[in-house]
């Protein structure tokens, strides 16, 4: 049975990106889902078996910070990775992120390559 | 390396890695102009031991240019995916000059990108204090230019 992602960022644009880069790193999932911040995520996860979440951090409604702790607080779904995929870099707020149950990180801007780098490992 | 270098390059990797599109910096002084006719401004706010704001303003042509490179498609008119497009390239190019300038990365906050566009508009300096940077940039579809407002 092949596997799912999810992909959390308020821009479209972004979330097309990503998924052309997945691609382009030779990843191939059964299903992409997306959701543009972490309320849609936490709505969709009620519904939808997913293997792995790319996430942004810098979003309206609920951040990918607030999302990271909403999540870890759901038996359910605690335990999906997630990669956070973001222009931020700062240690402080990387270092929380991985608090909370981030997997690890990529900055924007990124290349297929580094999705691979970061991504293959955990798949 | 002073912080028209850093904008340069930080420009020059996002269009190069992720719209796939070469641009080169314009050795020419920009016009002194905040007047924008059929334009698209992209902007992201900073906040904290900086306050300021990072535009990266675009004729609707060259917009129309990048937009279908960055997502791979024909597109006609300004619309919703333009907005969002230029909207993320300034988000980066602010995320990049946040890494620049922030300590931590939580001295300084970004906004959420935003945009304004229109037959003609005037992109203001934020405060008399403000510190303005301004790069013409030259792609094969055009030139647009990036600003930087910044006040310590």
């Amino acid at each position: 049975m092949g596997k799912n992602v999810l992909l959390i960022d308020d821009s479209s644009t972004m979330r097309k990106i990503i998924g052309r880069s997945l691609r382009q790193a030779g990843i191939e999932f059964d299903n992409i889902f997306e959701a543009g911040d972490g309320i849609e995520a936490l709505a969709l996860l009620e519904n939808e078996k997913v293997d792995i979440i790319l996430s942004d951090i810098n979003m309206p409604n609920m951040d990918g910070i607030s999302f990271l702790r909403e999540k870890a607080n759901r038996p359910a779904i605690k335990n999906i990775p997630v990669l956070m995929i973001s222009t931020e870099t700062g240690e402080d707020i990387i270092g929380e992120a991985k608090s909370l149950g981030a997997v690890g990180s990529i900055k924007k801007p990124f290349t297929p390559d580094k999705v691979n780098e970061v991504l293959g490992p955990l798949l | 390396m002073q912080i028209r270098d850093k904008i340069i390059e930080s420009t020059q990797e996002i269009f190069s890695t992720m719209v796939m599109m070469d641009v080169t910096a314009s050795e020419e002084l920009p016009e002194n102009k905040s007047i924008h006719c059929e334009s698209i401004t992209g902007l992201i706010g900073l906040a904290g031991t900086y306050k300021g704001v990072l535009a990266i303003h675009m004729p609707n042509a060259v917009a129309l240019a990048v937009t279908g490179s960055f997502l791979g498609m024909d597109v006609e008119e300004i619309n919703a995916d333009v907005e969002d497009a230029i909207g993320e390239l300034a988000n980066m190019l602010g995320g990049n000059i946040k890494t620049i300038l922030s300590e931590n990365g939580k001295d300084i906050n970004l906004s959420l990108p935003s945009t304004i566009s229109g037959k003609e508009y005037n992109f203001q300096l934020a405060s008399d204090a403000a510190e303005r940077t301004v790069i013409g940039f030259d792609a094969e579809s055009g030139r647009f230019h990036v600003e930087l407002q910044l006040e310590k």
